[in-house]
């Protein structure tokens, strides 16, 4: 209980600094955005309107009160969820961009890292457990190749011969002609419009797994407990689950977690090849338009959602390994 | 399968050969025509040293060689089967019903993430037809046997301390009623006085239940103690199978006399041990002859050149041209040497006399009333624990003290504060230097440096305490740059007669490599050599011989004894280990829980134990004599 609160804790003081610093950070910064829409809106080398950099700035809801008042109004707004308005897709505010963008992504990178991690587990206990087989070789060897090759390369030539020359799978964007909603049109097409983004990420994140847990199974394979448990004579598959997977499982486990984590910062690369519309396209976006409160609300987004993955790991390895527990209780 | 009779050996082992062959280094044959049975009920020792292919045959006769090892030739026939080339499913019906284990390293055979019942329950219902509540009763009764709490059959294994692991670990080979359990070094890295009460469980255990046993250990002491029968290994054969009794009355193989005679009884008057010069053969080189005759004082020409064949003589068995000569085929023309019961080779005498001298030398140390606590917060509140308390006693130059205890006794503590490192919460360590009497804790900065060169730590594992990537020469000119400032050639031949000086002899040979070049002994000495490179007045000796193989220790010793004596150096030897406190001290002082219990001449001490927990350590001292 001890281990799990202190790590509740931690996981708190983090946020809090974490939103703190997402405060800070464009205070810091010179230049005043209410300009800068100004200039971008009129262009370049354009007069400055006095009353339209004011009007602006009361559009955008522009700071006043000392920097204590601006960071009370700060963590009230973010508790009401308000993050501003996006500069890009004005006058949308950005909690209602990222609100469609983000689903996309979950949908399309939780399913892709859950069936790559558990595919990836697979094969790698597998071929730790049968190792210098044919079938060992043949899942390390592929597997060390494939990594080699970067996922938007993957996309482009998925794209290339499925999209363009077969054209099995459309091309770009999350669905065409129908309107969302919960019909079989519509799941369709979702479907057929992820499944080349999944399939470029499905043939490159499992990589990680496979030989992640064949190395850390492999060592555990090598402890005194696994031919303590095969002197027992249990089953095979007894030992290679209970004792050797299950120890191995360990470190994969957090790293599960964390790589969850990170999905709120989408797949930049593949979400742009296949102009997909998820938090990665809109994250390159917001970069390209310099529109900082949607960047800033994304990579708050992002580090919270590493922070929280991390939470669940430590509490999740509390959980499976005892030792843990104590060591820090 | 039918019950064998009376006689016929449960375990039967013949021309066992068992070859390591991997890809990327040479092959080696790690064991050699094997032979050897184990009756009913027997409980057989295995005594060989590190490398000398026990823990191989071990494995072999549990069927789980690894690749790239593999059974080259032989049989093992157990319990009337054949398993030398069962497979795996065949074997599963033996494996632990009637064949079960201890490993060596016990610590770690339990599956550390799962509870400990559910290890055994595993076991038992693989094997058996209990289930459910039938196996909690059945593990309550088998942690009765191991006298352990039933509250720890639900905890972890990193809950029970090592003693209680291994406990466990022997319950469990009992789980089933098995007909052998292999006992592979089951105490090894446990305190004397935890690895006496488990030995004792053990053998009490097998003559109540019946079950034959293979226990295999380096440590001739405890398998004397417990064993009917006793083979010993070396190089990857067995040269001498002999019963306990007649092994220690009369051993035939010069190499079971040397393992002997590196043990002796600490209350003796004089004890004389002796120590096998050289190292075993490496096993990847093919051999002609004997391959105990390099280091064997009593070879013949014939040793170099034929391997002595395993032949009966007497009530065992003993593969030795000598003892063969002597007793079964006589002399026949070929010059013998003289039947001896002895090692005649080097060794290692310490007399009474000598260290009445030694306590009348002048003090070079004062531990004075020292005690240590250390505090520990968890949360808001503080742990204290006293690791030391209010604790005195001299160190003499020229003179050893011995400081004795359990693990947890306070015995690094001390060196620690000894050697500057932790400073006493309570009391005063006084340092008596060239520079008039000094208070150790006061020392900082260059005062603190000044005083670590007079006072020099020897550790316990010399596989760690040496830097891989340095040669032996730039290990030693360390200190020589660090405290004296040394040059060039002056620094060389410093080098050299340090070298010299802990007999790693010739000095040019050993300057150029690395550590782990060399065998334990030998990097326990360059372990020596660096400490004494600074001409320090003290050397702390943290258990400097316990990770070494049993037929060096002695060399090792007389080494620190020659220090004593050659350069005056005061040593305050830290071991567990009563027989060689006993060998090298000249005062012993008892430490339990942090407190001196009892202090006086060694002999004294261990003769007329005056302490009750001195009595403890002594008992636990396992005396086959």
């Amino acid at each position: 209980m001890r281990y799990f609160l202190r790590k509740l804790g931690f996981f708190l003081g983090t946020l809090w600094a974490v939103v703190t610093l997402n405060f800070m950070i464009p205070r810091l910064q010179p230049g005043d955005p209410a300009e800068l829409m100004v200039r971008r809106l009129q262009g370049k080398d354009s007069q400055l309107d006095t009353a339209q950099v004011e009007a602006m700035r009361s559009m955008l809801g522009a700071p006043d009160g000392s920097l204590w008042t601006q960071y009370w109004a700060y963590l009230a707004d973010l508790l009401r969820g308000d993050f501003g308005v996006s500069y890009t897709y004005y006058p949308f505010s950005v909690a209602e961009v990222i609100g469609q963008a983000i689903w996309w992504t979950v949908g399309l990178v939780v399913v892709t890292q859950i069936i790559s991690f558990v595919v990836g587990i697979v094969l790698g206990a597998y071929a730790a457990w049968r190792r210098n087989s044919k079938l060992d070789t043949t899942i390390t060897l592929g597997s060390t190749f494939l990594g080699t090759l970067q996922p938007f390369w993957i996309a482009l030539v998925l794209l290339y011969v499925f999209g363009y020359t077969l054209g099995w799978f459309p091309t770009s964007g999350g669905y065409s002609a129908s309107t969302p909603g919960l019909n079989m049109f519509f799941i369709e097409e979702v479907l057929s419009h992820s499944t080349l983004p999944a399939v470029a990420l499905l043939i490159v994140t499992p990589i990680g797994w496979i030989l992640g847990m064949r190395n850390t199974m492999i060592m555990n394979l090598g402890e005194d407990y696994i031919r303590l448990a095969k002197a027992k004579g249990l089953p095979d598959r007894t030992v290679a689950l209970r004792y050797a997977a299950r120890n191995a499982l360990l470190p994969s486990v957090t790293g599960f977690a964390l790589a969850l984590g990170s999905v709120l910062g989408g797949t930049i690369l593949v979400e742009t090849v296949f102009d997909y519309p998820g938090l990665g396209r809109l994250m390159g976006e917001a970069v390209s338009n310099k529109d900082y409160p949607l960047l800033q609300t994304l990579m708050l987004l992002t580090t919270t959602g590493v922070l929280i993955a991390n939470l669940i790991a430590d509490l999740l390895y509390g959980v499976l390994d005892p030792r843990a527990r104590r060591a820090e209780g | 399968m039918a019950r064998p009779n009376e006689g016929t050996p449960l375990l039967e082992v013949r021309n066992l050969e068992v070859r390591y062959e991997p890809k990327a280094s040479r092959s080696l044959t790690a064991v050699q025509d094997v032979n050897f049975t184990i009756a009913p009920g027997e409980f057989v020792g295995l005594i060989g040293e590190s490398g000398s292919g026990k823990t191989t045959l071990a494995t072999a006769l549990l069927r789980l060689l690894e690749k790239p090892g593999r059974i080259s030739n032989g049989t093992i026939m157990f319990d009337g089967t054949d398993i030398t080339h069962l497979d795996q499913d065949e074997l599963r019906a033996i494996r632990w019903r009637d064949l079960s284990t201890v490993f060596q390293s016990s610590m770690n055979s339990l599956n550390p993430v799962v509870r400990i019942e559910p290890q055994f329950r595993d076991a038992i219902e693989q094997h058996s037809d209990l289930r459910g509540e039938d196996v909690s009763a059945r593990v309550r009764e088998l942690f009765d046997m191991v006298f352990i709490d039933h509250r720890f059959i639900t905890a972890f294994p990193h809950e029970l301390s090592g003693g209680m692991k291994q406990r466990v670990n022997l319950a469990l080979a009992l789980a089933l009623d098995p007909k052998l359990v292999l006992l592979d070094e089951p105490t090894t890295g446990l305190d004397v006085v935890v690895q006496h009460s488990i030995l004792q469980n053990v053998r009490k255990l097998q003559e109540e239940k019946g079950f034959a046993v293979l226990f295999i250990s380096h440590d001739i002491g405890t398998v004397l103690d417990l064993s009917d029968r006793i083979l010993v290994m070396y190089s990857g054969r067995i040269v001498e199978d002999q019963t306990a009794a007649e092994l220690l009355r009369e051993p035939l193989h010069p190499y079971t006399k040397g393992l002997l005679g590196s043990y002796g009884d600490p209350r003796a008057e004089t004890v004389r041990i002796t120590y096998i010069p050289g190292r075993p053969p490496d096993l990847s080189l093919v051999s002609e002859g004997c391959s105990f005759a390099p280091r064997c004082p009593e070879k013949i020409d014939r040793c170099l050149t034929e391997y002595p064949e395993l032949l009966p003589i007497e009530s065992g068995e003993v593969a030795c041209h000598v003892a063969a000569l002597h007793r079964l085929v006589g002399a026949d023309g070929i010059e013998l040497p003289e039947r001896n019961r002895r090692f005649v080779g080097p060794e290692f005498v310490k007399t009474a006399d000598e260290s009445a001298h030694a306590r009348e030398r002048d003090i070079v140390l004062t531990v004075d009333n020292v005690t240590k606590v250390f505090e520990k917060r968890r949360g808001l509140k503080v742990d204290r624990t006293v690791a030391v308390a209010d604790t005195s006693f001299v160190l003499r130059k020229g003179a050893v003290t011995a400081l004795v205890g359990q693990s947890g006794s306070g015995k690094s503590t001390l060196a620690r504060m000894i050697t500057g490192i932790d400073s006493p919460t309570e009391g005063r360590i006084v340092f008596h230097g060239p520079d008039g009497d000094q208070e150790v804790a006061s020392f900082r900065g260059r005062a603190l440096r000044s005083y670590r060169s007079h006072v020099q730590m020897v550790f316990q594992d010399p596989y760690s305490a040496l830097n891989p990537t340095k040669r032996l020469g730039q290990i030693l000119e360390r200190p020589l740059v660090n405290y004296h400032g040394l040059k060039g050639d002056a620094r060389r031949k410093r080098v050299e007669e340090l070298l010299e000086t802990v007999a790693l002899t010739p000095a040019d040979r050993f300057i150029n490599r690395y550590a782990y070049e060399l065998s334990g002994g030998q990097r326990q000495r360059v372990v020596i050599a660096r400490a004494l490179a600074v001409l320090p007045e003290v050397i702390v000796a943290d258990e400097p011989i316990s990770s070494l193989d049993v037929s060096i220790r002695a060399e090792i010793l007389e080494l620190l004894n020659d220090l004593v004596q050659d350069h005056d150096v005061g040593i305050l030897y830290i071991t567990h280990d009563l027989l060689s406190a006993r060998m090298l001290a000249d005062e012993v002082i008892v430490l339990n829980e942090g407190r001196v219990v009892e202090q006086g001449p060694v002999l004294q001490v261990i003769r007329d134990p005056q302490d009750p927990y001195t009595r403890t350590l002594l008992d636990a001292v396992p005396n086959p004599f």
